[in-house]
């Protein structure tokens, strides 16, 4: 009996514990029915959002909020999915916080915001807008539809993205893109450093600037590129030997270039004010 | 934790957000320890001014002094004690601004080189009282009271971000000037101008994230 006894209490007490420990958080689960092609847009001021693709036809949210501070604001309509994370009075960014799980359509467009939390987007092949302030952010084997980023101070991490506009907005944050072609690929950048490793695919046209942030561009040997660089007060160099080709600007040595590899199918731009730029090339 | 690392957070230790790791790299190091106490006497000082109409001289004097004991500043020419410059900025806005502007340029300057971090700015930085304090348009009113309602680190982190967008139009804008023709500068500078549009789109229409 006092065995039975002991045994009850202590799962009460376990019980309490795990209430007590759960009682901040809300798992809500959203399930939407949607077209072909749908438009799904998740605003959280705080907290990541990750979505990866699904099954045709439906949109599943999952979102943890940490406290009662917060709530989902949800709408949708023919083929538009809106879920916004609604700050109540005295929510800050602990108490604020959701954090978003999602499952779209593969070749669903979407639009995600978080002031700080961890943006990642994988596999997909539709449109792709994120825009943070200190988020990380992160686009994983997408292919074949534009990515927008914009973000203040947040690292950006393109890898794998194939034939795909990208372009890239960034006032701090350091971006890298690693496995990224397409017919345009943008990145401007203030004071983060740009890091390009691909092979500039085939008739893109890839555009870096930077302020002060350093440029560097690893390609392989057989890269086929016309590629112009200049940084007006910093270094610039290539480990090629371009075929030299003219400038509309006035080339000085070790801070501008203007070249041709192969077939130069792509044209690719390297442009700072004062950051370090270096075309290398990559050891096989 | 490093000098760099230390630097980002910055703003979150000026409002008080002290770790032990943070407190172990300031007892560390003196560079950092001596930065912080600096920034925190000018954002005690500018809190002074919250309710003045106009910031006192004595403010102004210390952050000049300040940066021009850190060697940042030079007189250009010797100033007026009430300068024609100053009676133009009466308003409570320029208060923070001011104590902010400060706060980046000894953010982004004071850290010496050879500690650690790859400086990326090797222009020659010459700031004179009156000249960092360029015309504020509707736009930028816009983004200052946007701003103004965001958590003190927020705002420190957009005033600086500020900060690096106009340098940047102002860089590229001298390049233009050199190369009119030059469709690369040109484009540069709407580059730049990109970067300004969207910090204000981030900070203005996203008010929600506090």
């Amino acid at each position: 009996m006092t065995g039975v006894s002991w045994a009850s209490k202590t799962g009460m007490v376990l019980a309490l514990t795990g209430l007590a420990f759960g009682a901040g958080e809300i798992r809500k689960d959203l399930h939407f029915k949607v077209g072909k092609r749908p438009m799904v847009s998740i605003n959280n001021p705080y907290g990541p959002i990750v979505v990866k693709a699904g099954v045709p036809h439906e949109v599943v949210v999952s979102a943890i909020l940490h406290s009662d501070k917060v709530e989902l604001d949800q709408s949708s309509s023919r083929n538009r999915v809106d879920v916004i994370s609604h700050l109540l009075p005295g929510a800050d960014q602990n108490t604020g916080v959701v954090e978003y799980e999602v499952q779209v359509p593969p070749e669903a467009d979407v639009t995600v915001h978080s002031e700080n939390g961890r943006i990642h987007v994988e596999k997909l092949g539709g449109d792709i807008a994120t825009e943070g302030s200190d988020s990380s952010i992160e686009v994983l084997d997408c292919s074949n539809g534009h990515v927008h980023v914009k973000t203040l101070n947040g690292p950006v991490n393109l890898s794998n993205v194939r034939n795909v506009h990208v372009d890239i907005i960034s006032m701090g944050g350091n971006v890298l893109l690693s496995g990224v072609d397409g017919p345009f690929v943008s990145v401007n950048s203030n004071s983060g450093k740009i890091q390009y490793a691909g092979d500039f695919g085939d008739e893109g046209e890839y555009d870096f600037t930077s302020h002060t942030g350093d440029i560097e561009a690893v390609a392989p040997a057989y890269a086929s590129i016309d590629v112009m660089a200049r940084s007006d007060q910093g270094h610039v160099e290539s480990d090629f030997s371009l075929a030299p080709k003219h400038t509309p600007f006035y080339v000085r040595g070790g801070k501008s270039f203007h070249g041709t590899l192969n077939k130069a199918t792509s044209s690719v731009k390297l442009f700072s004010f004062s950051g370090r730029i270096h075309l290398k090339k990559r050891q096989n | 934790m490093n000098c760099p690392e230390f630097e980002r957070i910055l703003p979150e230790v000026l409002e008080g957000g002290h770790t032990a790791e943070r407190q172990a790299h300031l007892n560390s190091c003196s560079t950092c320890s001596n930065l912080l106490a600096d920034l925190s006497d000018i954002s005690v000082q500018a809190k002074t001014l919250a309710d003045s109409a106009e910031p006192s001289p004595i403010v102004w004097n210390a952050i000049e002094a300040q940066l021009r004991s850190e060697g940042l500043i030079r007189r250009s020419a010797p100033a007026p004690a009430t300068p024609p410059w100053f009676r133009r900025w009466q308003n409570l806005w320029f208060v923070p601004v001011a104590a902010a502007l400060a706060i980046v340029v000894g953010i982004k300057f004071y850290h010496p080189a050879g500690a650690g971090e790859n400086i990326q700015t090797a222009r020659h930085i010459v700031v004179t009282p009156g000249a960092t304090v360029r015309p504020v348009s509707s736009e930028d009113q816009q983004f200052l009271d946007a701003v103004a309602t965001r958590h003190p680190a927020r705002q420190a982190r957009y005033l600086a971000d500020k900060h690096n967008a106009d340098a940047f139009i102002d860089d590229a804008k001298e390049v233009v000037k050199d190369n009119p023709g030059d469709v690369y500068a040109q484009q540069m500078l709407i580059n730049a101008y990109e970067q300004k549009q969207m910090l204000y789109d981030l900070a203005v229409d996203r008010s929600s994230g506090q």
